[in-house]
This record gives C-alpha cells, structure tokens and sequence, in this order.
C-alpha cells in the first residue's frame, strides 16, 4: 500500500478514537475502476476504506457549509468536529469558507496532503476510443489501464491529469492542521493563462460565438453550481421565483444569463480547482470563463482566492491608490 | 383530444377583502364562455388550477359551492415569496383570468350523505369547506345529510373570514354554528381557545357522524386527537392536503406523498389513509 | 412479423430514403456528445457507438416547450403538429423507457397531448446491443439487451449486415414501403442472430438484486440509510436529466407585458425548489428527503402506480454522477445485500 494512504489512514483512524473529530471527509474507491467517491466516516474502522490516489479529483470542501447551514427544522447549527481531506485547491477553498464565515474554523481538523495532480477520467475515455475501463492505476508514475478486451496500456500521468492541474500554483494546501507527508508535491508552475490570452485575442464576435457554442451544450443540470465549494448559497438566483431574475428554460439567453451570472458570483473567490468542468456532463468549457476572471482579478487588484486566510478579499476592499479604471 | 393545459378565460366580476391584514381576498369569477361554465362541473372539496396570464398559475380549493349558479369562488392568500398570490392580489375586478379544472377527488359524498357532519376549519383553509357547507344547506340537498356542525377557528376576529356568510349561517336553525379565535378580544361574544378544546367541548357525537377538519397542520392533529377520543372512526374523519403541484393531472410528479398524488388522488383523504401514508406534509 | 436483411452496403441507401419521408433522428456526435439530432444525409450517424449521452426522452417531451401563448389576455393555441419521424439506433433499453413515459402521459384520466402527438408519429428502430457497458443493468430490470420492448423494428448488426425485425404494425409499414432493399433472411442469418442474443447476455456483467424490492421499500420510509446515503450526494439534476424514465416538470410563464407563453420545462426531485410551497413551506427539506424521494419514486411508488418499476438499467446516472453515487450500490444497501466489509457513504 502506499505510504501516503497508509498514513492517512492511521491519521484518520487516530482522530476519530480520540475524539477529534466526529466525521471525516475523504475518499474512497468508487464503483468504478478509474473514479473514487467521497465518503463521510464517523467509526475509526471504517478509517481503512481511506484511499489517496490520482483519481482524488472531488472537491471535498463542498460539503462544509452544508454542514454547518442552519437546520431549517431545528433552527440549530451542527457543532460536529469534522476533518477533511484537502488538496491544495480544496484547501483554498475551504479558506474561501472561512473568510466568507461558513464554516467555523475551530469545528475543523484540516488534513492536508501534497497533491501530485490529478487524473482527468475523460483523458482516458477519450483515449481508449469508447473502450470501457475495467482497471486503472497508478504504477510509479503511470497509469495503467486495463480496457474490457483485457488490453494492458500504460499512460503518461503527465499526459492526462486535469487541465487545472497543469497550471497549478499551489498543490500544498496553504492552511493545514496536520500535513500528510512522504512525497512532494507536484511542481508549482507558473500560470501563464495561454488559453485565456487565446481567446482574449478574438475579435468580440469570435469570443461571443465560442461561449454560445459552449453554452448550447448545457442542459441547466446545475452540477457545476453545486459541485462548486463556493456556490453555497441556500437559493441560487437562478431559480428565485419572486423575483425572478433568470428564465428557467433552455432557451439560450436564459442559459448564458445563469452562468454568466453564477460565474461573476465566484470572481475573486474561484480557486480553479476545476470541480464545475469535471461535474459537466455535457462537456462545458467553464474554466475559459471562470480563468478570464481569476487572471482579471490577478492583474487588477493583485489578489490571488484562497492563498491567505487574513487577506481581505478584493470585494471587501478599499483601497485610496485604487484606479477605478473600469468606472470611467 | 383535449388539452388539459388550457386554461379557459373568467372574468373577475367581484373581490371580496376577507381580513384585517387584506392579504386574504375572495375572487369571484364567471366564464367567458358559457359553454365552459356548464362544463366546469364539479364536487365539494375540488381544486382548480388558478392562473394569471404572465405570471403562471396555481391550485386553489374551489370556495363556491357546485349549488351556487354563475359563479365560481376562490379564497387566496398573498404571500410575498408567491408569484401567483401575488399577481392574483394585484387583479381588479373586470380582469380576466384563466381555470383550468376542476381536479382531485372532492368530499365524498357517498359516506357524507346520511350522516351527522361535524364541519372544522381553521384560519383561511375554510375555503372548501364553505363550499361543502353552502352544499349541505342548500334546499335541494340539506335533506339527504344529518345534522350539520360547523366550527370555525380563527386567531382574531379581523382573521375570522367569509364574515357574511357566517352571518347567514347563524340565522338558520339547520344548522349549529360555533366561532372561536385564539384569545380574548375586544367586543367577541363568541367562543375563546384553539379549535381542539372547542371542539371537545361541543362534544359532538360520533354516533353516524363524519367529521371535515381543514386548517393548519397543528390543528388537524390536535383536532383528530379530539375526534379520535370522541369516538369517530379513523375512516370518517377527512381532510384536505396541500402541495406544490404544477399540472394538477399526476404528471409533472411533485405532489406525491408516498405513491398518492395529491391532486389526483387528493387532496381529501380520511385519517385513516393518512396513517397510511409517509409523513411527508 | 417479419425478419429481413439490410446489407450493411445499402444502410446508407436506407438512412437517404427515410431522410426522404420522415424526419429522422440518430445518433450525432455533436460537440463531443453523442446526442439523438435529426440528420439529413446518411453521414451523419454517428459510427460506432455504445449509447447516446442523452437519453431520447426530449425528443418526446422536450426540456421546454410552450403549451400556448398569450397576448393581450387572449389564450392562443400551440398545436403540437409534428411532422412524422423516424428514430433510428436507440438502445433497446431507451426504447423501453418510451413505455413507461406513455403510462405517465397517456392515462386513461388525462392525456397529455403533446407527448401524445409525437409518440404517434414516430417510428423506433432500435438496434440491440452487442456490447453492453460495464454500467448496464436492464437484465436487473426485466429489460434485456436485445429486447423488442418499445421498438417498431429492432436491428440486429451481424457484422456485414443487419437482420430487420419488425415488431409493430408501424414498423411493418416501414419495411413494407422499402420494397426491394431489405431482402429475406436465411436461416443462417437467423443463426448469427441467436449467436448474437447469446453473446450479450453473456456480456452482462452487472446484475443487482432486485427482488422484493419495492416490498422492501415500503417499510424503509424512516429507514437510517438515507441518513446515509445523501451524504455525498450534491443536489445536481445529471441523474434525472440523464435519466430516460425520469419526467418531472415544472410549467412557468415567460412574458412580457402579459405577452408571452406558458412554458413546460423539466425539473428535477432532486431540486431545493421542487416542492417548495408559496408559503415557504417545503416538505422536502434536504438531500436526505429528495434521494428518498427519487429511489421509492422509481423502485416503490411507480411500481403501485404504473405496476412497473422506474429504471431501464442504462447506466447513464451512474457515468455521469460528479460523486460516483451508484444507483446499483442503493438499490444492494436496500436489498440488504451490500459487500461485506463495505460501508456505504
């Protein structure tokens, strides 16, 4: 077994015995050979289904607020102690929470591990061509594939980790209370947002014509909503009846105005963990919008989302050397 | 075919304010056609589909009785976060209207006629159970049913709706009306107290009798309580149920409890169907 | 009915003369998905495929649709006038999800006209599967990967050609009026065909007990497993818009100035709003009272209702779930036949 996973699972098994926490958030290996699902584990037996591998790709940080929402019945707020399994992004997510006040950081034992990137399962489908998976693993720094004709391939991870993972900045999570360690971290690199300075250089109708060819594959399914830790609000406007502020359709400008809409509700706040584009079933490129807004944000107000949990976010912000340039 | 989506044309010919706090108005409304009007046949305790063009639409309990010629009646409270109450509250009489109905089960009047009828309503949910009442006395009918008891519940006298037919209730010897509100106020002759101690005090008898609870949750439950102690069977104790529900026709799936649609099985059911049922409510 | 032979060949000549007669609707790969769209050359079919992203039911029962119009207080009629249609290369499990939508909106109450309209005037020529995903579980079902169930014609590819077989009198007429391009099948194609039965039931891996299930359910209202299962659940509506049985919707008004239609649109139990009242009120709280609400309404409540259960077994909620929430995995936590040793979370 791994170290890391071994690790972990003693971890896990330690603070729920003590006491520590009263649930635990991490991973297990899912139904299917390439994916893991999270799993919510309150005995420290179940502590040995833990698992940390490539396929780690969920956003665990989406369930806090849920966990600590006022219960509409009991009108009571949930004083569970909870530990999470986070990466780098999930963890920047999870200090969104915490700046954003929701979820209280002393109910929190943060487990971090060094993240060495993550698989994109659709890498793989794509590449074995409608095959199906019937194994996939990790072998010092390959992946192996087993497909149903019982055909062994070994795959470059480098080739198909997630998009969000090539341009990561922060594979350790910034804010931890015990950190899982045993092997480094996937390289930080430098962001150099090719693809957004791609499609910046369009001419406007260009653009407009890329983001209505993607939106017209949306089928308003939501998943990229909710799979997003800071999409956390109890009603989305985008299905508030009084008043209603997006048509409910799939009429085209009702689908542009719900992510154009819920997209700018996440500036200064996205972590590009990429949780919305890998929910997706229809295959929306998000991540060209929601990367406009982290580099704009960047390069306006130098604020990077879930990097420090004392900066103030730029929408809190005032600041008198502030150029105001988008208001004149 | 028909299609049952289409909302026939009504106008509003009058709006009556029921409360104090006006966010309880009665729509009174004739179909533009009159070909409509005699097809829209219907029991006590059926529902209709509401809609404001523009706005969409909604259930409500027919208030009028299959008695009353010309005319069907609506109750309908606003509440802010409403689309359709809303944009109803909003309408002057000359508007028009779509319906589309009559759904649901309606009382039933098999196990009804014949028996004692012990009638409680709170709050403004005595929208269909004006409907059954006026259905009772009518000359027509009033033969075929028992004796008739009616309670009504309100919090204050201002919340005490459909004032002037009470009035006319309380004229009639056909008919033993009893009206209570939650506390004492300034000038109330009638009875003081939640619907359940009321009710136990009226000790109605459940010899041949059928009870009708209507109102909010809390007080079905007391009041079954009572109507249970009192002796009446968990099969002739009936109610009315709300919920979300868009088609009205067991299609667009949202209004079930259990496997029982509520608008096409419903929304009356008796106590003991109930106690079937999940608690889902 | 009869049983004929389409030589792979002339599929093109046979997808360009239906283009000719009907509307025809295949399999598209379109923007990275595979999606049932109306073709107008043969080319366009998609090649080799498993299943479509999507499943058929929009093409019944749209994702919005107007139910008429209005303008100025005034109801104008939308007359659902379809043009006649083929669907060719559906899955024999999509085709039996046509059945059971047709319980939901052609009651012997109420008919839903709409859907009604175009049931009607379409033709399903449906081709069996050869090669089931590790995600199909129709046999868990009563649905099988080479059932007719649903289909006018149900195709069987046997390599260099297709054996046709008719199943309704719809898909007879169709066959009838390509006259001499399907030829009669011979006993060896007959035999290749069997082969063919044998070789995917064999290929089905996945089998879920489903006896006793909806008794089961019926007693499991306040069962703790839902406290359980939701847990990891995100509310998103993928499984039920993926989903081909799946038909709730929601009707809202689109206007402006009292000028606009009456719209349908699909919803989904697994939404917040779904049964929320004007009130405020909303019995369905959480994910806990919403996934409950999906898996009796599937395996409970339809079963009393329609006397069949709500799942074709085609695995697309179980592809397409962001957190890998396994319908097979509930349906074995309900039947109290779970994997030793596995917690389900």
């Amino acid at each position: 077994m791994d170290e890391i996973e071994s690790k972990l699972r003693q971890t896990a098994k330690q603070l729920l015995s003590e006491g520590k926490v009263d649930l635990l958030i991490g991973y297990r290996q899912g139904s299917l050979p390439s994916k893991t699902t999270p799993c919510f584990i309150t005995q420290e037996q179940e502590a040995a289904e833990l698992v940390w591998n490539s396929f780690c790709t969920n956003n665990l940080a989406v369930y806090l607020p849920g966990l600590f929402r006022l219960d509409p019945r009991s009108k009571k707020r949930e004083q569970k102690k909870v530990g999470i399994v986070v990466k780098g992004c999930d963890c920047r997510s999870l200090v969104g929470h915490l700046k954003e006040g929701q979820v209280p950081r002393e109910n929190l034992v943060i487990i971090g591990l060094p993240c060495q990137g993550m698989i994109d399962e659709k890498k793989i489908v794509a590449k074995l061509e409608g095959k199906e998976i019937i194994k996939a693993e990790e072998q010092n720094g390959q992946i192996l594939v087993v497909d149903e004709k019982g055909q062994e391939i070994r795959l470059a991870k480098e080739d198909f980790l997630r998009d969000c993972c090539l341009v990561c900045q922060h594979p350790v999570p910034p804010l931890y209370d015990i950190l899982i360690e045993g092997k480094t971290a996937r390289q930080a690199v430098s962001d150099e947002y090719t693809e957004v300075k791609e499609l910046e250089e369009r001419s406007i109708d260009q653009r407009w014509e890329f983001f209505q060819r993607q939106m017209s594959k949306c089928i308003r399914c939501y998943a990229c909503r909710n799979a997003c830790p800071l999409c956390y609000c109890p009603e989305c406007f985008a299905e508030q009846s009084q008043p209603r502020w997006v048509g409910t359709t799939d009429d085209p400008s009702d689908i542009m105005a719900f992510h154009l809409g819920r997209i700018f509700h996440t500036a200064g706040r996205c972590v590009d963990c990429g949780a919305c584009e890998a929910a997706c079933p229809m295959g929306v490129e998000l991540r060209k919008l929601t990367r406009k807004l982290i580099k704009d944000v960047g390069e306006l107000f130098g604020y990077e989302a879930g990097v420090s949990a004392e900066e103030p976010p730029p929408l809190a912000t005032y600041k008198l050397d502030d150029d105001d340039e988008f208001i004149k | 075919m028909t299609n049952p989506y289409q909302p026939h044309l009504a106008k509003i010919t009058r709006i009556i304010d029921e409360n104090k706090a006006r966010d309880l108005k009665t729509f009174e409304l004739a179909f533009c056609d009159s070909q409509q009007a005699e097809r829209f046949s219907f029991v006590c305790g059926q529902f209709a589909q509401v809609s404001v063009l523009g706005a969409g639409e909604a259930p409500f309990g027919i208030a009028s009785s299959p008695t009353d010629q010309g005319f069907l009646q609506f109750t309908v409270k606003r509440y802010p976060t409403g689309t359709v109450t809303t944009a109803l509250h909003n309408c002057q009489e000359g508007d028009l209207i779509g319906v589309r109905g009559p759904y649901g089960n309606g009382y039933p009047m098999q196990l009804l006629e014949g028996s004692n009828v012990m009638i409680v309503g709170g709050g403004f949910a005595f929208t269909t159970l004006k409907s059954l009442t006026n259905y009772i006395l009518h000359p027509d009918n009033r033969g075929r049913f028992g004796e008739l008891t009616v309670l009504s519940a309100a919090r204050d006298p201002g919340e005490m709706i459909y004032k002037y037919v009470l009035k006319k209730w309380s004229e009639r010897d056909d008919i033993r009306l009893i009206l209570t509100i939650d506390k004492e106020a300034e000038g109330w002759k009638e009875k003081v107290g939640f619907a359940a101690p009321v009710l136990k005090q009226i000790d109605p008898s459940s010899k041949n009798a059928v009870a009708v609870v209507c109102g909010p949750a809390i007080m079905i439950k007391t009041c079954v309580a009572v109507l249970l102690e009192l002796g009446f069977a968990a099969d002739r104790i009936l109610t009315s149920l709300e919920m979300r529900m868009k088609c009205g026709i067991g299609m667009c799936g949202r209004c079930n409890i259990g496997d029982k649609y509520v608008c096409r099985d419903g929304p009356v059911f008796t106590y003991q169907q109930l106690q079937e049922m999940p608690k889902e409510y | 009915m009869t049983e004929k032979i389409l030589t792979k060949d002339k599929q093109k000549e046979f997808l360009s003369r239906l283009i000719k007669v009907y509307q025809v609707f295949a399999p598209v790969e379109k923007e990275g998905n595979l999606l049932f769209s109306q073709i107008n050359t043969p080319e366009e079919l998609a090649e080799e495929y498993r299943n479509t992203k999507l499943p058929p039911k929009e093409l019944f029962f749209p994702h919005s649709e107007a139910l008429f119009r209005f303008r100025k207080g005034q109801v104008i009629e939308e007359s659902p006038n379809e043009a006649e249609r083929v669907i060719f290369g559906m899955r024999p499990c999509d085709a039996k999800s046509l059945t059971l939508l047709d319980m939901v909106f052609n009651t012997e109450g109420f008919k839903d006209p709409y859907f009604i309209a175009r049931r009607e005037k379409t033709t399903v020529i449906s081709i069996a599967c050869a090669q089931p995903q590790i995600t199909c579980f129709c046999t868990s079902f009563g649905g099988s990967p080479v059932s007719e169930e649903g289909s006018d014609i149900l195709l069987f590819d046997l390599g260099e050609n297709y054996l046709v077989k008719s199943i309704t009198p719809k898909g007879q007429q169709l066959i009838d009026s390509l006259g001499g391009l399907l030829t009669d099948a011979q006993k060896s194609d007959l035999k290749k065909r069997d082969e063919l039965i044998k070789t995917a039931l064999a290929e089905m891996k996945s089998e879920i007990p489903t006896e006793g299930l909806k008794e089961k359910l019926e007693g499991m209202f306040d069962s703790p497993i839902w406290e359980k299962i939701h847990l990891k659940c995100l509310g998103c509506g993928i499984c039920t818009y993926l989903c081909p049985t799946c038909h709730c919707f929601d009707i809202v008004d689109e206007a402006v100035d009292s000028e606009g239609k009456r719209v349908r649109n699909w919803d989904s139990c697994m939404y917040p709003q779904f049964t929320i009242q004007a009130s405020g009120l909303n019995p369905r709280l959480s994910n806990k009272e919403r996934l409950r609400q999906r898996m009796m309404h599937k395996f409970n409540y339809s079963v009393s209702n329609y006397g069949q259960t709500f799942c074709v077994g085609c695995g697309r909620c179980i592809r397409n779930c962001p957190v890998n929430l396994d319908i097979r995995e509930i349906v074995k936590l309900i039947s109290g036949k779970q994997e030793a040793g596995r917690s389900f979370q």
